[in-house]
């Protein structure tokens, strides 16, 4: 037991306390950003989009946000290692779902940054002939709202190590495993991004824009709050048997 | 184990330099690691050969051209762009190899496995935005010269915009590095190494300016958002190779501090510096 207790965990504590500062970072560039606020309609006409990204107001707060997002999304990417290694933990007969996990981890934040660079683009020479700017913002849009694929996965794989995760005092409550899946489900509507131009589906719409944004920030919020229980229990009972 | 590999060692060859290879290939127990260091050096020569000279690519032309002249750049690099990408998309995954040599490097410390993790993940999405984006849009781009220049400079924007200003990936990445050194008890790196993972992870801040900026210091032609950026990133290149090196030669296979290099071993590896100057 000596050498196994004295597992290598220097730095998660550090990890850890990065995820409070960026998600203060990310919210404040969510807001800023003036096409999420009061989300852009896909039924904006060419000229309607290429005048949003050519108002020199609009036009500085889009760079800056998305310069924001563009630095620090990727910074979730050491949280979900630290929910890998929390899995690892689990009473599991192999690393099937700490490496899924793992696996997993690029998605989410690399299709982020894509949509981010579209954005970015349809900023950099709003100039340009405004179809060619409708096509940058639709690209942005549509691959922001429709690629659920990653965090969805994301989700039930934490729920089905949770409920496999059979011993007396698991590393994550049931209820997470529940609340995983209901925020996978939250997701799941936005993948038809592409049939609706109005109404709830559409990407400024109720399921796609605020039901998933939500889903993502509660999900990001929530395994943030349990993750943090978890290590500084397991801080607490290393030391105990040391 | 290790040790017991090391000591049935048969004696090495001099001479021939395929023999010296084909004793490392059957007996050297770092030879995995030699392998990934070995890739990562042929990576960054190709990686040299094929955006600075082949495709032309860097440095890179000018943002503030018309669209007319967006077309004759294509024209005239049309078979280095897209002979030279082909070769692009052939080496591209050597990428794999090379991120698992610095992950490792942070397994090998006192730090959680979450750093290691967490720079792999990061360097695996890193070539898409950062390197094969600029690559695939560049060879659509050549493909059809007589597309509408408006769309090509469409295109044009899209390839060098992508490839500088994808940003936080290189810039958590580094500072992911730099927090795992400057925890680390192992010694694996020396703690300065740790500052000039720092300095690359701030040439992403300083090339922002390259999203508003179309001309001057800060477009991404310009001598900040490239000149020093490009600087900054060849020595911290070269100096992780070299440091990436001596830990392979350092390397116990332990689990405590590394080591320093043996008198002869240094020798040997000043020489071999020496040599490759």
């Amino acid at each position: 037991m000596g050498v196994l207790g004295t597992r290598q965990a220097d730095g998660e504590i550090i990890l850890l306390w990065t995820l409070p500062v960026l998600g203060l970072i990310w919210l404040s560039a969510f807001l800023l950003f003036p096409g999420f606020v009061r989300p852009m309609s896909p039924r904006m006409s060419a000229e309607e989009v290429a005048a949003f990204y050519r108002d020199p107001e609009n036009l500085a707060r889009i760079r800056y946000s998305m310069i924001l997002f563009n630095w620090f999304a990727v910074g979730l990417i050491p949280l979900l290692a630290l929910i890998a290694l929390q899995i690892r933990r689990m009473a599991h007969r192999t690393p099937i779902f700490s490496y899924s996990i793992i696996a997993c981890a690029a998605g989410g934040p690399t299709i982020f940054l894509l949509a981010n660079l579209f954005w970015l683009l349809a900023a950099f020479r709003p100039e340009r002939d405004p179809e060619l700017t409708l096509l940058f913002n639709d690209l942005a849009w549509v691959t922001f709202a429709s690629q659920v694929g990653f965090p969805i996965a994301q989700s039930v794989i934490v729920a089905l190590a949770i409920y496999l995760d059979r011993q007396a005092r698991p590393v994550f409550k049931r209820w997470v495993a529940h609340f995983n899946l209901l925020v996978a489900a939250a997701l799941t509507p936005a993948s038809f991004v592409g049939l609706a131009m109005g109404g709830p589906l559409a990407w400024d719409g109720l399921l796609t824009f605020w039901v998933r944004n939500v889903a993502i920030a509660l999900w990001i919020a929530v395994m943030g709050v349990v993750l943090g229980r978890a290590i500084y229990r397991q801080r607490d009972e290393e030391g105990a048997t040391a | 184990m290790s040790s017991a590999e090391t000591g049935a060692l048969p004696e090495r060859p001099s001479g021939l330099r395929l023999r010296r290879i084909v004793w490392h290939w059957r007996h050297d127990p770092k030879r995995e690691l030699w392998i990934a260091w070995w890739t990562m050096v042929i990576f960054y020569q190709l990686f040299g050969l094929l955006f600075f000279v082949v495709t032309r690519t860097q440095p890179p032309p000018e943002p503030s051209w018309e669209p007319a002249r967006v077309v004759q750049w294509f024209d005239e690099n049309r078979y280095g762009l897209l002979i030279g990408f082909a070769f692009v998309f052939i080496i591209s995954g050597m990428t794999s190899i090379m991120n698992a040599l610095i992950a490792y490097s942070m397994r090998r410390m006192s730090v959680s496995r979450a750093f290691a993790y967490s720079y792999l993940v990061i360097y695996a999405l890193s070539t898409l935005p950062g390197m094969l984006l600029l690559a695939i849009t560049l060879t659509v781009g050549a493909m059809r010269p007589d597309r509408d220049p408006e769309l090509v400079r469409w295109i044009y924007d899209f390839a060098f915009m992508t490839f500088d200003g994808t940003m936080g990936v290189f810039l958590v990445g580094s500072l992911v590095w730099m927090v795992a050194i400057l925890l680390d008890k192992n010694r694996v790196f020396p703690k300065w190494f740790a500052y000039l993972n720092l300095c690359n992870a701030l040439t992403e801040v300083v090339v922002a300016p390259a999203w508003i900026f179309k001309s001057g210091v800060f477009a991404w032609n310009g001598v900040i958002t490239w000149w020093i950026d490009v600087a900054v990133f060849v020595t911290y290149t070269i100096v992780f190779i070299t440091l990436l090196r001596r830990m392979i030669l350092r390397e116990d296979f332990g689990t405590g501090p590394l080591p320093e290099l043996s008198p002869d071993q240094a020798l040997a590896s000043s020489g071999l510096m020496k040599a490759a100057r």
